[in-house]
């Protein structure tokens, strides 16, 4: 668990701010089992999403079912306004539930008017478009007295609709003219609709009679007058027209309702033992800030995951016996619902968190719910707009919290997710969850908001410099995480610049400036935080063995794991030449291999794996690397960055200077800079043509890497006293 | 007055809430064996104090040691050393007494063994065999007082802080209160507590400190506080000091 560094921890902390797994372990059974016993949180967690799906998906159905079948059993009433030819009259009057009245409710100065032919037709336009005929653009009710009869009549609902069948209507027909009709309803009321529907399709046929009729008399041929017959044919697959339902309406409520299942439990556990009391005498026993809200934010999230688990099971199971689109069952594979659950891990982690870290300032549980309903509702208005039909999930959509993740799922229920982009939204998830988590922390780290007193957020946060202070976990972390959404962000909005300055921001403005502000910011000691040492000669020459040969040891063995699709190969390349292969090898060189250096290692290697000290080597080695590759951002460059990231931080550590890893890197980058772009160089090496570096080639870098990694683990390069007290057990 | 052997050590305790001095340089030692009583009316700053002592608010100022341990250098050790109570705690609800109490003694890092048999001998001592195995929701106020009596005296701490434990108690839950103190005094324990009531302050105490607006005005055995004020009682004495004066 991260902690926020910048104040003294209000337990006084033990120097390390440590978590015991074991003292964790005991307040997360017993958090757990203290909300297993809670009602409401059991039903929140079990009993809603049993009876609720069920309830929704089958009442649903049946209420539209049965509301449907109303309506098609009730008969509408048309009033027919006008003079019909007995063909037509014939035929409304046999058409099923569809009662016909002439003249019904006409005022007798209308009808007048239309018997003697004085009502003039608005201007017709008969519908071109589907659309059109399916929704008709609301048009201006004309001002006429016959609208406003006939409108009165609809609405007062003595009749369903009105058809009007203008002046002369049975002399145009009969004379093999257009005979013009206007149909007239009220679109919010079904009932109307329905008359609407049925007039329509009885008019539709009447008119198919009539121009067979005109055309046989005239000895024309079948099809005379249709000219041409289309058909559609929907191709979408089965699956994917169910998980374009699923798809729409899941992804809300499943993270809606996952989420709840923790949100009494969130509020008892944090609101609930201040108002009890109970929190004062969990302070006062001999545990860690850390280990209190560890413990609380496992039990919490334990719950929403059984949450998680009950929502899934119990939606495929009543997916599973409904048909929502007539003649197809809906399916949910094993696979999906697996997918689906990696899928809310992290928005449920970060839930959780805020859950927690908000309702640590509530004084009582009432207070609680109302500061965590706002949680809740930012979290429906998002889910809302995902639910829309057009939206689907793009680049920009990726770093968007909760929206992210909730399209990301209905792209799993359409069979469309693509491995790249679940890794794109984990990670930005799993930044934003880091982030709510490092907050809980911090609120956690507050003993005087946990015993009901006023703290502002800034206090909360604490953006206070403490000169010589170091950073901690929790600020490498929170750093790593906001570097990469703001670094997400501003290169999607420099694409339009040319590459070397979109490089030069990232690197310069996002990942550079960031680390050195906050370094300054918190008063973190220069020297220490960045290991700004000069490096001795041994670590110096492991740096350039290291950088030499790391990328061939990783693009042969990790690269065969898991290998990039041809795209993303084509554009790393393109990126490595600078999109032109004009440009001199040395400018290259400056910003593919220089630049990236200086930047991503002040950063990781510096500030981040500083943080992450006090963990010991390998976990501060290990995090600090799948930090590094993560902020590859793709899924096939994460594990040869990762073994990059570990290795160039094992230099750093091992000699103490952070210009070890700024070595390595830059001949890294230099050397796959300089193969993308030399053919000649390739084909010397015998390379051109290879899928993969041969293993002899391998084997040569492996040795070479060992003896890279033997030079800078030599004693010789632990001068500083610093550098030991950094180097557990060295 | 005090010795090096203090079991507590509280120096020139301050701690500031925005613009108020809830406690001002207070400083206090309690001895193995010996009684303290915090006085105060509401608002006096005991509680803030005793939750600096305790380990639970941090102190802007001062310094605060237990059994020798420095509460902002080693918190853990030193809370081990602390059985902290407050009147006003309540109980997991849907625990019941022997759940939470094998919860703390964890976090105090006891053995299963000794936790256990500990258990069984507070259960007994403090007579709470017909409701320990009950949910805590369902206690009378003076079981729960009792259940937290237990959870204090658990770990067997060098020290025990109450805040003011028989707030809300009927007659004879408050004597029970005030018994239990009187054996862990006899066992040899430190205690420090704070009330609002003098004649239990008078009846318990070795020495007596008297707290207004975050100052601590005087401390002393009874009969020194009274020489010193030339009052006939306790009450009379805080009254003068906290600036109301009376006619003695």
């Amino acid at each position: 668990m991260p902690e926020f560094d910048g104040h003294i921890p209000a337990t006084g902390g033990t120097g390390g701010g440590g978590v015991r797994l074991r003292i964790l372990h005991v307040i997360f059974r017993k958090e757990l089992v203290e909300s297993l016993r809670d009602r409401r949180t059991l039903f929140m967690m079990v009993g809603l999403p049993i009876l609720l799906y069920p309830l929704l998906i089958f009442g649903m159905s049946r209420l539209q079912e049965s509301q449907q079948e109303a309506q098609q059993q009730r008969e509408s009433v048309v009033a027919v306004w006008g003079g019909a030819p007995d063909s037509l009259s014939g035929r409304l009057g046999g058409a099923p539930r569809l009662k016909v009245e002439a003249w019904a409710g006409a005022p007798a100065n209308v009808r007048r008017s239309f018997e003697a032919g004085s009502v003039e037709a608005p201007v017709f336009e008969a519908p071109r478009r589907e659309a059109d005929d399916k929704n008709p653009k609301p048009k201006p009710l004309p001002g006429a007295a016959w609208a406003k009869a006939a409108q009165q009549l609809i609405l007062d609902r003595k009749v369903d609709a009105v058809l009007i069948l203008w002046p002369d209507f049975a002399g145009e027909v009969a004379g093999g003219g257009v005979g013009r009709a206007t149909i007239l309803y009220d679109s919010v009321r079904p009932d109307s609709t329905t008359a609407r529907g049925r007039v329509s399709d009885e008019l539709r046929l009447w008119r198919i009679e009539l121009t067979e009729e005109r055309a046989r008399e005239r000895g024309l041929p079948a099809g005379f007058q249709q000219g041409v017959e289309y058909a559609t044919q929907n191709v979408a697959p089965e699956k994917r027209q169910s998980g374009m339902f699923l798809g729409m309406m899941l992804p809300y409520m499943v993270i809606l309702l996952s989420v709840l299942s923790g949100f009494y439990a969130s509020i008892d556990l944090t609101a609930g033992e201040k108002e009890r009391g109970t929190m004062q005498t969990l302070l006062c026993a001999p545990v860690e800030a850390l280990e209190i809200v560890g413990g609380k934010f496992l039990a919490v999230w334990a719950i929403t995951l059984l949450g998680t688990t009950v929502n899934l099971v119990s939606l495929s199971l009543v997916f599973s016996r409904v048909k929502l689109i007539p003649g197809m069952e809906m399916q949910m594979s094993v696979t999906t619902i697996l997918l689906a659950f990696l899928l809310l891990l992290p928005i449920s982690m970060m839930v959780t968190a805020l859950f927690l870290a908000v309702g640590a300032f509530a004084r009582d549980f009432k207070d609680g719910q109302n500061y965590l309903t706002p949680i809740m509702m930012g979290l429906v208005f998002p889910l809302v707009a995902t639910m829309q039909p057009g939206i689907e999930l793009n680049a920009h959509l990726a770093f968007v919290p909760v929206v992210n993740i909730a399209l990301l799922i209905k792209s799993v229920f359409l069979g469309e997710w693509a491995a790249d982009m679940v890794f794109l939204v984990m990670t930005s998830s799993l930044c934003y969850a880091a982030m709510a988590l490092v907050f809980a922390a911090q609120v956690f780290e507050r003993n005087n908001v946990l015993l009901g007193g006023k703290e502002t957020l800034g206090g909360v946060l604490d953006f206070s410099r403490t000169p010589g202070a170091r950073p901690t976990p929790g600020v490498s972390l929170l750093l790593f995480s906001v570097v990469l959404v703001i670094a997400f962000y501003g290169s999607l909005s420099l694409s339009k610049m040319s590459l070397p300055a979109m490089l030069l921001i990232v690197q310069y403005g996002f990942f550079l400036a960031p680390a050195l502000a906050l370094v300054y910011a918190k008063g973190y000691d220069w020297r220490e935080t960045l290991a700004l040492r000069r490096l001795p000669w041994r670590g110096l020459l492991g740096a350039v063995l290291i950088g030499l040969s790391a990328w061939a040891v990783a693009s042969g063995i990790l690269i065969r794991l898991l290998p990039p699709p041809e795209s993303l190969v084509k554009a790393l390349e393109k990126i490595l030449m600078l999109d032109d292969r004009t440009v001199p090898i040395w400018q290259v060189w400056l910003l593919m291999a220089v630049t990236p250096a200086l930047c991503e290692e002040t950063l990781f290697r510096g500030l981040i794996m500083s943080g992450l000290r006090r963990l010991g080597m390998w976990p501060a080695l290990l995090i600090s690397g799948l930090l590094f590759g993560l902020a590859h951002a793709s899924i096939y460059r994460l594990l040869p960055t990762f073994f990059l990231g570990v290795v160039l931080g094992y230099a750093v550590w091992k000699t103490g200077s952070l210009w070890a890893g700024v070595i390595g890197h830059a001949l890294n980058n230099g050397l796959m800079a300089l193969l993308s772009r030399s053919r000649e160089t390739v084909e010397q090496l015998g390379l051109s043509g290879q899928k993969y570096l041969p293993w002899e080639y391998v084997a040569i870098a492996a040795v070479v890497l060992a003896a890279g990694l033997w030079l800078v683990r030599s004693p010789a390069n632990q001068r500083s006293s610093t550098t030991a007290e950094i180097v557990p057990g060295a | 007055m005090t010795d090096n052997s203090a079991t507590l050590r509280a120096e020139g305790l301050t701690k500031r809430f925005g613009a108020v001095l809830a406690v001002d340089q207070a400083t206090i030692h309690v001895n193995p064996g010996e009684v303290v009583g915090l006085l105060g009316p509401n608002g006096a700053g005991k509680t803030t104090m005793l939750r600096m002592i305790a380990g639970i608010l941090t102190p802007d100022s001062g310094r605060v040691t237990i059994t020798g341990l420095d509460m902002a250098e080693r918190p853990l050790e030193a809370k081990r050393a602390i059985g902290f109570h407050s009147g006003d705690t309540q109980l997991y609800r849907r625990l019941n007494a022997r759940e939470a109490l094998i919860y703390f003694g964890r976090l105090y890092g006891m053995t299963e063994e000794r936790l256990r048999a500990r258990v069984d001998e507070l259960v007994e001592m403090l007579e709470m065999g017909a409701f320990c195995d009950r949910p805590c929701d369902t206690y009378s106020a003076g079981q729960k007082q009792r259940a937290n009596i237990a959870r204090a005296f658990l770990h067997d701490p060098d020290l025990l802080i109450l805040d003011e434990p028989t707030t809300a108690l009927d007659v004879i839950s408050g004597q029970f209160i005030v018994e239990a103190i009187r054996a862990e005094k006899a066992a040899g324990r430190a205690v420090l507590f704070s009330t609002h009531i003098m004649g239990e302050a008078e009846y318990l105490c070795d020495r007596i400190a008297l707290l207004h607006q975050g100052r601590i005005v005087d401390q002393g055995r009874l009969d020194e506080l009274l020489e010193r004020s030339g009052c006939r009682n306790l009450t009379d004495t805080f009254l003068q000091l906290a600036g109301r004066g009376v006619a003695a």
